[in-house]
């Protein structure tokens, strides 16, 4: 298979993988996929990935998902898979596609704070929300509250990165 | 806020599929069984929590190890935000649901009451108990009247769901593994089978209000067989069997049923009575009584002006 057809096929199996702890969100649009490249002249499929958090505990299962799907794109071809962390860029919650912040609103009442917009109740649309705890579930996500329709909302994107007033 | 009329028109609005927020004048006796529900669903998820850290030392390697730090993590989040929706609910604050569960007027999970010995106890807890749990989860989920509830058990399910993948990992790694992990595993399968099984509860009543008021979905037998149905053939094909000695097959139908399930173990693990709930709420109220400094310093910071 030519590079270029492999690389394509590579990065399209790769960007339908899912995020674990999302199951119908995929890691291209949480912004954790950086680049599907060909390296050492075409022997080596390197993919680039950008942990949301370097600590978090859900990165050998997404290496996993994520090898496996470039396996399955790569059938036929002799090409190693690579797939590796990297710590440059670094992640924010900018990275985060609309269509996928959209989707954690409406299905999981999960709100973005990112640099560009700050995060608003995803169940009533209330800025002012409270904040309760630095981490929730994931170390990911803080716990606020929202006052107005009385729901515990999760918040992606920490408190230190608040658009400043 | 919504108002109803009679029992009759608040109860045709949940047949309907209606959610109800907090903010409705919902009926007393409905407020009442959703706190109690909510609240023994909290205990349950901030004792399990507390378990599952104690295997954050003790789980072998690291990736284990995160795996154990990022489940005791999830548990905790999760009552936390149960707590807060039942909180809200205007019959007990958190504080009081936590002197309750630790003085032992409330109650938890059955399977907390029991001791995980070894890392083949944990297994069988990531692979049974987890999947029992997340079953009950998804049958509340599915049709569940509170909206506050049902938005947190969206994620708690997305998250538990990543726990049994990791369950059923582990188990199949100790079943290809030596003979020693394998009897481990067996071991641990023996000490967690019933209690798992007896997790769904004896066959709901006719007139059980949860189902009626769409707390729950779906009846404790029918989740209960759907368990037996899905472990029996996936532990016997990972070369375990299963400790009860009257398991058969129905030649007609195929279907696995179960022997005598003892509910008494049951009321007694719930009562406080189990083999471990004596244990486990001393370690309960050491973390609370050794974090009060903690809370104290945050109470004191938040008084300080800006």
């Amino acid at each position: 298979m030519e590079a270029a057809v492999l690389e394509a096929a590579v990065f399209d199996a790769v960007s339908s993988v899912c995020d674990p702890e999302y199951p119908d969100v995929t890691i291209a649009e949480l912004g954790i996929l950086e680049s599907v490249s060909m390296a050492d002249n075409g022997s080596v499929v390197r993919i680039e990935l950008v942990p949301t958090m370097l600590g978090c505990p859900a990165l050998d299962v997404i290496r996993r998902d994520v090898a496996a799907a470039a396996q399955s794109a790569c059938v036929g071809a002799k090409a190693r898979i690579e797939v590796v962390f990297v710590a440059d860029p670094v992640w924010t919650p900018d990275r985060i596609a609309p269509s996928a912040v959209a989707f954690m609103a409406r299905e999981y009442s999960v709100a973005v704070r990112s640099a560009l917009t700050d995060a608003t109740c995803p169940i009533c649309g209330n800025a002012a929300l409270e904040h309760r705890s630095d981490f929730g579930p994931t170390p990911c996500r803080s716990v606020e509250w929202c006052p107005n329709c009385r729901n515990p909302i999760e918040v992606v994107g920490r408190v230190d990165i608040a658009v400043s007033a | 806020m919504r108002s109803w009329d009679s029992m009759d028109d608040f109860e045709a609005f949940l047949d309907d599929g209606g959610l109800v927020e907090p903010g409705d004048a919902m009926p007393d006796t409905y407020r009442e069984a959703v706190f109690r529900f909510i609240e023994l669903h909290a205990n349950s998820e901030y004792m399990g929590g507390l378990t599952e850290r104690d295997w954050i030392a003790k789980a072998p390697g690291l990736a284990n190890k995160l795996t154990a730090l990022a489940k005791t993590q999830d548990e905790i989040g999760h009552a936390h935000l149960l707590y807060m929706v039942a909180a809200d609910m205007g019959i007990k604050t958190r504080d009081e649901m936590t002197v309750d569960l630790l003085a032992g007027r409330t109650t938890f999970h059955n399977v907390f009451h029991y001791r995980a010995y070894t890392w083949g106890d944990q297994i069988a807890i990531a692979y049974l108990v987890d999947a029992a749990a997340l079953a009950s989860q998804q049958a509340v989920f599915k049709n569940c009247s509170y909206g506050p509830y049902k938005r947190i058990l969206r994620r708690i399910i997305a998250e538990e769901g990543f726990h049994m993948r990791n369950g059923e990992e582990l188990l199949l790694k100790m079943a290809k593994g030596t003979s020693q992990q394998h009897d481990l595993m067996q071991e641990g399968i023996d000490r967690w089978w019933w209690p798992s099984v007896q997790l769904f509860g004896p066959d709901t009543r006719p007139d059980d209000v949860l189902l009626r008021w769409h707390i729950k979905s779906e009846r404790n037998e029918v989740l209960r067989d759907r368990f037996v149905q899905k472990m029996v053939p996936q532990l016997t094909a990972a070369g375990f069997t299963i400790p009860d000695p009257d398991l058969r097959q129905d030649p007609d139908t195929g279907r696995w049923i179960s022997g005598k399930i003892d509910w008494d173990a049951l009321k007694a693990a719930i009562a406080g009575r189990g083999p471990d709930s004596e244990r486990r709420l001393r370690d309960a109220r050491n973390a609370w009584d050794g974090a009060a400094w903690v809370r104290t310093a945050l109470d004191e910071a938040a008084a300080v002006p800006a």
